[in-house]
């Protein structure tokens, strides 16, 4: 009740990309056992939704936590220009190695925004359709 | 402690600008750009308000919905609503009303307000794309 009050800036970002969900230490078998249609070898796609929430001090001389600008170029720099229009397995590195679930594509997101320097990077929000999401804040301390 | 959750989502529209009279003009576009126009532009917000409490064991209600959309209607509405939020909202005379000060003059507003249960959370939207939330520090669940 006594604790100070905390303001969190949020924002939406839109991206469209596909995946395929395939890992090579399974069997074909098993592989369309765990992922069903999504191991189809062509891939399928997604109109993504990101949603960021950081938090800070509010800038008296201007009402921010972060100017928008800059949130927006950093979010476009680091996540919407190299995945938008793109196969997340083959065009995103981290994606060769790692099953592009959009558990995995939240916990990414997650890492390339949480150096961010204007602001603190509460969590990452990852809409895959309008029926799925996932939030990562963080390692649990 | 069955503690519960419930929030009350309105909508109001609203026209702002962004100036801060401590810049010079140059300072004041490159800062807030399109939002240092000086005829101001508008907003149609949404306002989620969350109250935690545990329901009454008599009402089942951890506040009378009622209530909450009468407070809502005095403290938010009746104050925001088709205003010229520089000039016409007093608590926002000399901020400038960008989400997040809103969010905190509208917690500043509400939490005096409600007495059963306890003001949790507000979530301001000034676009679907942008919104601004206030709580107390230690209060917040995943």
């Amino acid at each position: 009740m006594n604790g100070e009050l905390k303001i969190v800036l949020g924002r939406r970002y839109r991206f469209a990309a596909s995946h395929r969900l395939h890992s090579e230490d399974l069997s074909p078998e098993e592989n369309s056992r765990v992922y069903g249609k999504c191991n189809n070898p062509y891939g399928h796609g997604h109109n993504y939704v990101v949603e960021i929430s950081v938090s800070g001090n509010v800038d008296p001389a201007t009402g921010m936590i972060a100017n928008l600008t800059d949130l927006d170029g950093y979010v476009e720099r680091e996540v919407i220009e190299p995945f938008d229009h793109k196969s997340l397995n083959e065009d995103v590195a981290v994606f060769r190695e790692r099953v592009p679930t959009t558990e995995n594509v939240c916990i990414e997101i997650y890492q390339r925004l949480k150096h961010f320097p204007q602001a603190r990077l509460e969590r990452v929000r990852v809409e895959e359709t309008g029926n799925n999401s996932f939030e990562y804040a963080g390692e649990e301390i | 402690m069955a503690m519960v959750y419930l929030t009350r989502k309105i909508e109001f529209s609203a026209s702002h600008l962004y100036h801060n009279p401590a810049l010079s003009a140059e300072e004041n576009k490159r800062i807030f750009g399109k939002c240092n126009n000086p005829y101001g532009h508008g907003h149609n917000y949404a306002l989620e308000v969350t109250v935690a409490g545990e329901p009454d064991p008599l009402t089942g209600m951890v506040l009378d919905l009622k209530e909450l959309k009468e407070i809502l209607e005095r403290e938010i509405t009746q104050r925001m609503d088709h205003r010229f939020l520089n000039y016409e909202v007093a608590e926002l005379k000399g901020e400038i009303p960008t989400c997040e000060n809103m969010a905190r003059v509208i917690w500043n507003l509400l939490e005096p307000k409600i007495h059963q249960g306890r003001l949790f959370k507000v979530r301001l939207y000034e676009t679907p794309d942008l919104f601004a939330e206030c709580y107390r520090n230690g209060a917040a669940r995943a």
